[in-house]
Formats: structure tokens, sequence, C-alpha cells
């Protein structure tokens, strides 16, 4: 079996599952409206400093619901006693590793999607013609995001304290994604033209870079019993 | 002539010993219990067996 | 040997006060409150020494599964931690005079803030996992990410923000600082590179003989 269908099939499962249940999808979205909703009740009144604060807030929302979606990535293989499952697997076990990270990548890309659809109803902002360097912006930084994201959950889903263990990790490590991309967003929301933040973009791309690379050969180690 | 605030001079460098220095203490502390601990496992384990 | 590397370290350490205190001259624009660089400085650059060796050993690690090197990395980690708390503690007792305010979100304070974070995490992780094996493992991959993003966060936080002076010791072209100065750093600097190697040596004796104690 090759690499690529061993990814593939982690991803296939996963997508099935989900699909069966919507568990996570509905609850993430959920979570995301009520950010909205928490977002306007203690920043809200002042719309001008809403719409100011909007790609903090964006980021804020996506990190937020990222947290609680990625922290479950391995959720289903620890509550059905499959882990070892994953142990057993043959070959080189990093497949599974790429799998999860697509799986995550498109599952915060569909919460963030819909998260950007709502902002832009609720407070009332044009974000039409942004949407092309948008979406490359949210592509880029959820990447970053979903790499490190989908490493730390395999790190964690053993540890007692996860829950906690989990974000302490993780957002350290994200800052220079999460700075990038509101800093791409930003420019992004203002009609700017995405060659001004173009050293932003390169230092996105090069996160992604590293810690998908990173990944690919550290995953093996995480998951030897 | 700017003030010369040698409060702060030695704030920054008291902290600093204080905290090395505790440091310092607690991996010499840490030494001499396992030194104990230690010897007195490697002394129950060379101790002769009774004699009925 | 780390009683050696010890009195090595606190001769080093009181050459290190001499230079400062007495050779280093009364700096011309911010005063005698800048003597405190003479510990912030070395402190910060011990601290980045500690986390590259980190990185290092957590690689070893992974590829020799030796628990030598995972011990290594432990104590490292743990110096290090120490020293970069340290750094920040002096940069906001110095910041207070001089810039008027204890914090500042500035580029070179946000990254060692951040630094101090990730390996405070990487402490925590240890703490966390019982089995020796895998606590092993797991923190030599945080500590191979943490390192790698170490330079992303250094350009991040710098394009971000900027207020901190410009770093004066590694510029090219002539030295901006007098050079009673910058041998008072220099000194200093191997002083605490000397204090962090004792530490580290005496923590990974106590690394080992705790496992032989659990044995």
């Amino acid at each position: 079996m090759t690499y690529a269908r061993r990814a593939w099939i982690v991803l296939w499962k996963d997508v099935v599952t989900e699909r069966r249940s919507k568990e996570t999808l509905n609850a993430l979205l959920f979570f995301s409206l009520l950010l909205l909703f928490v977002f306007q009740f203690t920043l809200g009144g002042d719309r001008e400093r809403l719409v100011l604060a909007l790609p903090g807030l964006l980021w804020l929302g996506f990190v937020l619901s990222g947290l609680v979606g990625l922290g479950r990535t391995f959720l289903a293989e620890r509550e059905n006693d499959c882990w070892d499952g994953l142990l057993l697997a043959p070959g080189d076990k990093s497949a599974i590793y790429l799998g999860k990270v697509v799986g995550n990548l498109a599952l915060m890309l569909v919460v963030e999607a819909v998260l950007l659809t709502l902002f832009a109803l609720f407070f009332n902002v044009d974000i039409g013609r942004a949407v092309p360097a948008l979406s490359l912006v949210l592509l880029l930084g959820t990447v970053g995001f979903a790499a490190v994201g989908t490493l730390f959950a395999a790190m964690t889903a053993h540890v007692r304290a996860r829950e906690l263990l989990f974000p302490v990790l993780l957002l350290p490590v994200e800052v220079p994604v999460l700075l990038a991309s509101v800093k791409a967003t930003e420019a992004a929301l203002a009609g700017e033209p995405l060659s001004a933040v173009a050293h932003w973009l390169k230092l996105l791309a090069a996160a992604d870079v590293v810690y998908l690379v990173a990944g690919l050969l550290t995953f093996d180690a995480l998951l030897e019993g | 002539m700017t003030a010369d605030h040698w409060g702060f001079v030695v704030a920054a460098y008291g902290l600093a010993a204080v905290v090395l220095g505790a440091y310092w203490r607690r991996l010499r502390r840490r030494d001499r219990e396992l030194t104990t601990l230690i010897e007195s496992k490697t002394a129950r384990a060379t101790q002769p067996k009774r004699q009925r | 040997m780390s009683r050696a590397l010890g009195w090595l370290a606190a001769l080093a350490l009181g050459a290190g006060l001499v230079m400062g205190f007495g050779v280093a001259p009364r700096e011309v624009i911010q005063g005698n409150v800048q003597r405190i660089m003479y510990l912030h400085v070395p402190t910060v650059l011990v601290a980045y020494l500690a986390f590259a060796v980190v990185f290092l050993a957590s690689i070893a690690y992974l590829w020799r599964r030796d628990l030598a090197a995972d011990r290594l990395a432990h104590a490292s980690a743990e110096v290090g931690v120490l020293f970069t708390g340290l750094t920040i503690a002096a940069g906001a007792i110095w910041g207070k005079p001089t810039w008027g305010t204890w914090w500042t979100w500035d580029a070179r304070l946000t990254s060692v803030a951040i630094l101090f974070v990730m390996y405070l995490g990487y402490l925590l992780l240890r703490g966390m996992i019982e089995d020796r094996d895998r606590a092993a493992r797991y923190s030599a991959v945080l500590g191979i990410i943490a390192a790698l993003d170490v330079p992303l966060v250094h350009f991040s936080v710098y394009w971000w923000r900027t207020l901190h002076q410009p770093p004066s010791l590694l510029k090219p072209g002539p030295a901006t600082m007098p050079q009673s100065i910058v041998a008072a750093l220099v000194v200093n600097i191997a002083a605490f590179a000397l204090l962090y190697a004792y530490f580290v040596a005496k923590r990974v004796t106590l690394l080992r003989r705790e496992e032989e104690a659990r044995a």
C-alpha cells in the first residue's frame, strides 16, 4: 500500500465518521457563532472599533475554535481503544500524520469560512473583493495551525490534563503564524495588494514548510506506544 | 547628568543572586538527599542474610 | 569534575562583577543603571545557548535513544528557563528607570517572553508524563519544534514591533561601544556560560541518580 493511499485512508475514515455523526463540525460551528456574540457583548457598542479590530477578532475566533477542534484529533482513537491500531499500522506512520493534518485543515477551513461569513453579516462589513486574498491568507495560516496542532494533539493524547496542556503548548509556538496571519488579513480587508505584505506571506509559507516537515519526521516517535 | 538609579541596579543583581543561589542550594540539597537514599538502598541490598 | 567547573564559574562571576562595576566606565547616556546590562545580556545569550543544547540533545535522543541525551535536554531546558526568567526580570528592572515602564511589547522583550513560555511548557510536559521513555520521546519532539520556532518568532515579532536598542555587539563594522564595556560584557558572558555549564552538569548528575534511586 502506498504512502499516499495510507494517508488517504486515514483522511477518508475521519471524513466518513464526521459525516455520519456531524458531531465536531456542528459543535464547532455553534461555538463560532457564540464567539461572535461574545465579541459583540465584550467589545461591542462602537462599531468602528469592532471593524478596526476585525482581523484580530477573526483570528481569535479561528484560534479558539481551532483549539477545540484540533484538540480532538485523536479523540476517536483514544476513546475507542484504537490507539494500538495506530501503533500497529504498517509502514511509515507519518502517513497517519498527513491524513490527520489534511482532515484538520479541511475542518478548520470550513469553520473559518462560516465564521468569516457570519462576521461579515453581523458586523455589516463588505468583504466581497477581499475574498481571493483572504482565501490565500486563511489557507497559509490554517496549515500552520493544523500542522503543529495535529502533532501536539498526538503528544497530549495520553497526558493527564490534556485539555490544559494542549493550548499551553500550542499557543506560544503559533505566535509567528498568528502575527503574520493577522497582519496579512488586515491588508487583505483594507483592500491592499498582497504584495504589500509579501514578507508576512513568505514567513507563513516558511513556517508551514518547517512545521510540516518537522511533523512528518517526528510523528513516528510519538506513536511508539 | 542623568540620575544613576543605583537602587534598580542593586535590585537586579540582588534578584539574580537570590534566584541563582536558591537554585544552587536546591541542587545541593537534592544531591545530599539522593546520597542518603542510594546509600541506604545499597546498605539494605548488601545486608547479610540472617542465619537461622 | 563539576566541582572544578563550579569554582571556575564562581571565579569568573567575581571577575565579571569587578569588570562590570570597577573597570567599565559610567555610561554617558544612561548613567550607572546601564550596568544592569552586564547581567541582562549574558543571561539572554546563555539562555539561547541552553535552548540550542536542548535542540541538539533532543535530536540526539531521537536518533540514538540514549537516555544521557535526554537528561542533558531536560537539565539544559531547566537552567535555560531559569536564565530566561532572570533575563526578563533584569530587563524589566532596567526598563523602569530608562524607558519609564516595567514592560513594553517591543520586539526583543516579546520574543524572550514567548521563549520563556515555550520552554516552561516543555518542563510542564515532562512533569506530566509518568512513563520515562514516553517523556523522553515527547519532550524531544517538543524541544525540536520549539527550537525551530525561535527564528520564526524572532522575525515575526521584530517586524511587528521595534523599540529595543539596535543590537550593538553583533553589528558588522566598527563597534559602537568603548572597549572597556565590550570587555566587561565578554567576561560576564563567559562567566554566566560557565555557571550554566556547572548547573547543567550538576543537574544531569542528579537526574541520573534519581533514576538510580528509583530503580
